[in-house]
């Protein structure tokens, strides 16, 4: 399967669905997108830091230092009811996107 | 929505505060980030560095993501505006790279701030002062204010009494009233002393501590109590040498005698340069509504009351008293202020106004210096181009840059602000001091809330003046260097032109150019009045004449004596008399006289008309002269004979005498030359002028020291001394005035005790005074104007640096194709001298205009001709700071110029 640049503005609602699955480091933030896109689409590295400082920084995600997986200091975030809110509104503004698209695109010459 | 807000206010804060703790966390999470992405890709068959290799490729730069990550948090902003250690250790570098630049900015900086801060200090202490005593916002004054006669009614013994008892809202109310006693010693010599008759329980108000002994308690006040006095610090060091036993010492008050009880400690002088407190005997009982002595009414806050409660409270009780008291107190209305407010110099709204205006003026001349430095900078920015695109280039944006100049200019402006307030409060003192004659009310002191100590409000003050100056000299040439940076860039290199100075730098060159002309006039002008004052010869030898102003006592010292003003006046002339005659039979005395005004003291102004032969008056409020009223043997005593026609004789000084004798200068002046003697002049006053009677001008006096507001011309007049208070002698005396000093207020004592000398001096030392002051004035507007025209100069040598450095290319390729010195000049320095031109045209109007107003009339030929050469000398002044810009644009070699192109 080939991977595909995110649309502008797709970045903060994929990583509030991944943190909204448990909390999070930022790597592992990347990996989960990765996975529930079925590798179908790719992060910019960089890119994924400065998006998770803006929802920090908005009080859609609280974060709090821990220890990760290969026993290195990390910081995990997790959503919080602002991001709850927010995510369940995207996802619902997304889901009418993408099906309208959807049904734009999948439009017969009969049916025009 | 609160819970986001708080976020992002925290997010905010912290990004402010802890940026390095910030950032060093997000590169944690980098570092992390990129460990187990390398550790993926060498579970996925890469080696370990080939994997930390492409993760760090893959990852990016760091720095960039941190910067992109703050960006994120909304700190852009600030990071913009924020300037680091490092900006300001630039901007030191900078200062020390540029000396010349350092040295002369910083000078202008630190005299716009001397300047700015001396005059807050001196505004707040008129306007603002602070109150050297314990809770002084709580010490109150209480007053009467008679509505249908708009002024305060002093007379309320019966008010105090009153309010003493029914009060609440102000505790131990006390009254004062300041009188000068005569203090004898021991020695023999009765002098003046400021003294207030007060309330046992003012000291529980003012809550300052006797030094030694104790102060006044309330058995000090009862009729039949012994006398005593509580006497001030410098009174103690000065009259009783410090004296440590001072306390039981019995000294006379007007001849009673009164024993010193208590010495306060240094700075008290309530109520306000007083040094001597005696009980206040107010008999209470007898006293009616609106009579008996004026008495000023104070007290502190009551524990928990506000002034506005004590001011609802005084305000019932003023109705009460107008519906017992209907005939006194119908339009009384008691009124209730802090002490502070009280002692205000300045109240009224013109004052604010003149306050206003005063501050307007200083904060221009803090804008023009200002402006001036960042026209420096501008130039020095100019040659900073290429330094200024690399950083441009590099991604510095341009607020970036310009705060990077704001941060140079706060660096200046700091030491700047350190020299400025040291000479400040060193100026301060020394204007208190050179004012000591005019703000010491006679006794030598300031008020005692007066200091020389700059306040911490003046430091507050002074640092937001050095940040409007950074701002003005480094915010202003940074946005002026930095516009259309990238598209000069793309064609410019150093030397080839393009930023050029616009309207607004041509603007403030030709401001300051024209303010440059305008000050040395100003500095001629008080220059000449204080030449005049200083260098008036006098044609009798004033050395030997000693100068006193008579007072006297108003109260007599025997008691059921007759109070009245005839009554007082009588005293007075005969006491005058009996000082005269015994000091003409005084070994050693030549002479005594009696005046109005002596010479050297200065004559008030008067208006006066002559019937015919007097010149136009050039003012149109007409002729302003000088008058006194003297003896008919004033010029005997002074040696001085007539010049024309006769003096008065002794048959003459009686009110209705109409006869005048005028000095040489009013001749001069007046009448132009003409002889006077026969015309008659009046007085021309605000009321009917033809009420004033003529008086015949009988005889030319030569000009024996009048001094007005208008120069020496004066007429003088046949004293009546039955109806003239207070007098002023002149005394003639053999050898130094000084020795006779002592003798003369032995005699005066002698004569009667209340009589009171004041100014007691030699008469050469008179006008001292005054002329200190005004020298004070001509040295402040003479370094003013030094100090502007170093600016100009240092402003035109910058610009025409600037117009070499900017067209050094073309200088070498007019060079290259043959052009003469002259083209080539005249070409760079076309601009530059339009604005050199402009700014000597309007300074020129302003000359114009000043000459105008200080001689009420349009210039002479003879004022047109010196404003000519006047010009052409500034001229060639500021000509010269073109002289080592010409040279070295003279010296471009277009080899040199054009090696780059």
């Amino acid at each position: 399967m080939s991977t595909a640049e995110l649309l502008p503005g797709t970045l903060d609602v994929l990583i509030l669905k991944a943190v909204s699955l448990g909390k999070l480091h930022g790597y592992a933030v990347l990996l989960r997108i990765e996975q529930i896109s079925g590798g179908a689409l790719l992060v910019q590295q960089g890119a994924l830091y400065q998006a998770l400082a803006r929802l920090e920084h908005r009080g859609l995600l609280d974060s709090e230092w821990g220890t990760s997986e290969n026993n290195r200091k990390a910081k995990y975030y997790r959503l919080t009811a602002a991001g709850r809110r927010t995510l369940g509104v995207e996802a619902a503004s997304w889901k009418r996107l993408s099906d309208a698209i959807g049904l734009a695109l999948s439009a017969k010459p009969e049916e025009a | 929505m609160v819970a986001e807000l708080m976020a992002m206010v925290r997010s905010l804060w912290r990004g402010v505060v802890r940026t390095r703790q910030v950032d060093a966390d997000l590169k944690e999470e980098f570092r992390l980030h990129i460990e187990l992405r390398s550790a993926d890709l060498v579970r996925a068959g890469m080696t370990p560095a080939e994997a930390a290799r492409k993760a760090r490729a893959e990852f990016g730069n760091t720095e960039h993501h941190v910067e992109k990550a703050r960006n994120a948090r909304g700190l852009w902003w600030f990071d913009e505006m924020r300037f680091s250690w490092l900006d300001l250790k630039l901007g030191g570098r900078m200062l020390v790279k540029y000396p010349v630049l350092t040295i002369v900015g910083g000078f202008s900086m630190a005299f716009a701030i001397w300047i700015g801060a001396g005059t807050f200090e001196g505004i707040r202490q008129l306007v603002f002062p602070t109150i050297p005593l314990p809770d002084a916002d709580r010490i109150v004054m209480l007053q009467n204010w008679d509505a249908s006669a708009n002024r305060p009614e002093p007379r309320a013994t019966h008010d105090f009494v009153a309010w003493r008892r029914s009060v609440q809202t102000v505790q131990d109310l006390s009254a004062f009233r300041t009188v000068t006693r005569n203090l004898l010693i021991t020695d023999g010599l009765a002098e003046p002393v400021f003294t207030a008759e007060m309330s046992a329980a003012a000291f529980r108000v003012l809550r300052v501590p006797p030094l030694l002994g104790r102060t006044l308690v309330e058995s000090d006040e009862q009729a039949n109590a012994p006398l005593v006095a509580v006497i001030g610090y410098d009174l103690w060091q000065t009259r009783f040498k410090g004296d440590s036993s001072v306390v039981g010492r019995t000294v006379r008050l007007t001849g009673v005698p009164s024993t010193i009880v208590g010495v306060m400690p240094a700075r008290f002088a309530f109520p306000r340069t007083q040094e001597f407190w005696v009980p206040l005997r107010i008999d209470g009982s007898g006293a009616e509504p609106r009579q008996g002595v004026a008495i000023q009414i104070f007290g502190r806050l009551a524990p928990g009351a506000s002034l506005e409660e004590a001011r609802k409270e005084l305000t019932y009780l003023g109705r009460r008293a107008a519906v017992d008291f209907p005939h006194t107190h119908q339009h009384l209305r008691p009124q209730l202020f802090t002490f502070a407010e009280s002692v205000r110099a300045l109240n009224g709204p013109d004052d604010s106004m003149m306050l206003l205006t005063g501050n307007i003026y200083v904060m221009l001349l803090l804008v023009l210096v200002c402006a001036n430095v960042g026209l420096l900078m501008f130039a020095r920015a100019t040659t900073r181009e290429t330094e200024i695109a690399v950083r441009s280039a590099l991604g510095a944006s341009r607020r970036r840059i310009v705060m990077q100049m704001f941060a140079e200019a706060l660096v200046l402006g700091g030491v700047a602000a350190v020299v400025g307030l040291t000479a400040a409060g060193w100026g301060v003192r020394w204007a208190l001091d050179l004012m000591r004659e005019v703000l010491t009310e006679g006794n030598g002191h300031f008020p005692f809330w007066v200091d020389g100590e700059l306040s911490p409000l003046t430091f507050v003050y002074t640092a937001l003046l050095t940040l409007l100056a950074a701002a003005i000299a480094g915010i202003l040439p940074g946005l002026k260097i930095t516009r259309n940076l990238g598209n000069r860039l793309k064609s410019t290199t150093p030397g080839a032109g393009g930023t050029q100075f616009g309207g607004m730098w041509t603007a403030l060159i030709v401001v300051q150019l024209a303010v440059t002309m305008g000050f040395p006039v100003v500095t001629f002008f008080v220059r000449k009045d204080t030449t005049s004052l200083e260098t008036h010869p006098l044609p009798f030898p004033v050395d030997q004449y000693l100068s006193v102003r008579l007072d006297m006592e108003r109260v007599p010292t025997e008691a059921g004596a007759d109070t009245s003003a005839a009554a007082f006046q009588g005293r007075y002339a005969a006491a005058v008399q009996k000082l005269e005659s015994r000091l003409e039979s005084e070994l050693g005395v030549t002479g005594v006289v009696f005046g109005q005004h002596l010479p050297r003291q200065y004559h008030p102004n008067n208006q006066v008309e002559v019937d015919e032969g007097a010149v136009t008056p050039q003012d149109e409020r007409g002729h302003l002269v000088g008058s006194s009223e003297v003896d008919p043997k004033y010029l005997d005593v002074l040696g001085v004979s007539m010049l024309s026609g006769r003096w008065f004789n002794s048959s003459e000084a009686n009110p209705d005498a109409r006869v005048a004798v005028v000095n040489k200068a009013f001749v001069d002046r007046v009448m132009g030359g003409r002889n006077p003697i026969g015309r008659r002049l009046r007085y021309v006053r605000n009321s009917d002028p033809e009420k004033e009677p003529w008086l015949e001008i009988i005889g030319i006096a030569p000009d024996v020291g009048i001094r007005s507001g208008w120069g020496p011309a004066g007429i003088y007049r046949p004293l009546v001394r039955a109806s003239m208070y207070p007098l002023n002698a002149a005394i003639h005396v053999q050898g130094d005035p000084k020795v006779f000093a002592p003798r003369l207020r032995a005699i005066a004592t002698d004569v009667d005790v209340t009589l009171q000398l004041t100014d007691l001096m030699p008469l050469k030392d008179v006008e001292n005074g005054e002329a200190s002051f005004h020298a004070f004035w001509v040295k402040m507007t003479t370094f003013v104007s030094a100090m502007i025209l170093l600016f100009s100069l240092v402003s035109i040598y910058a610009v025409m640096s600037f117009a070499v450095s900017r067209r050094t290319r073309e200088i070498g390729v007019r060079v290259a194709l043959g052009g003469t010195p002259w083209r080539i000049v005249t070409a760079v320095f076309a601009h530059p001298l339009r604005q050199l031109g402009m700014g000597l045209l309007a300074g020129t109007l302003l000359v114009w205009v000043l000459q105008g107003g200080t001689d009420n009339g349009w210039p002479t030929a003879t004022e047109v001709l010196t404003l000519g050469a006047y010009t052409t000398l500034m001229t060639v002044v500021f000509l010269i700071a073109c002289v080592v810009p010409t040279r070295r644009a003279l010296a471009v070699q277009p080899t040199e110029a054009l090696r780059d192109y």
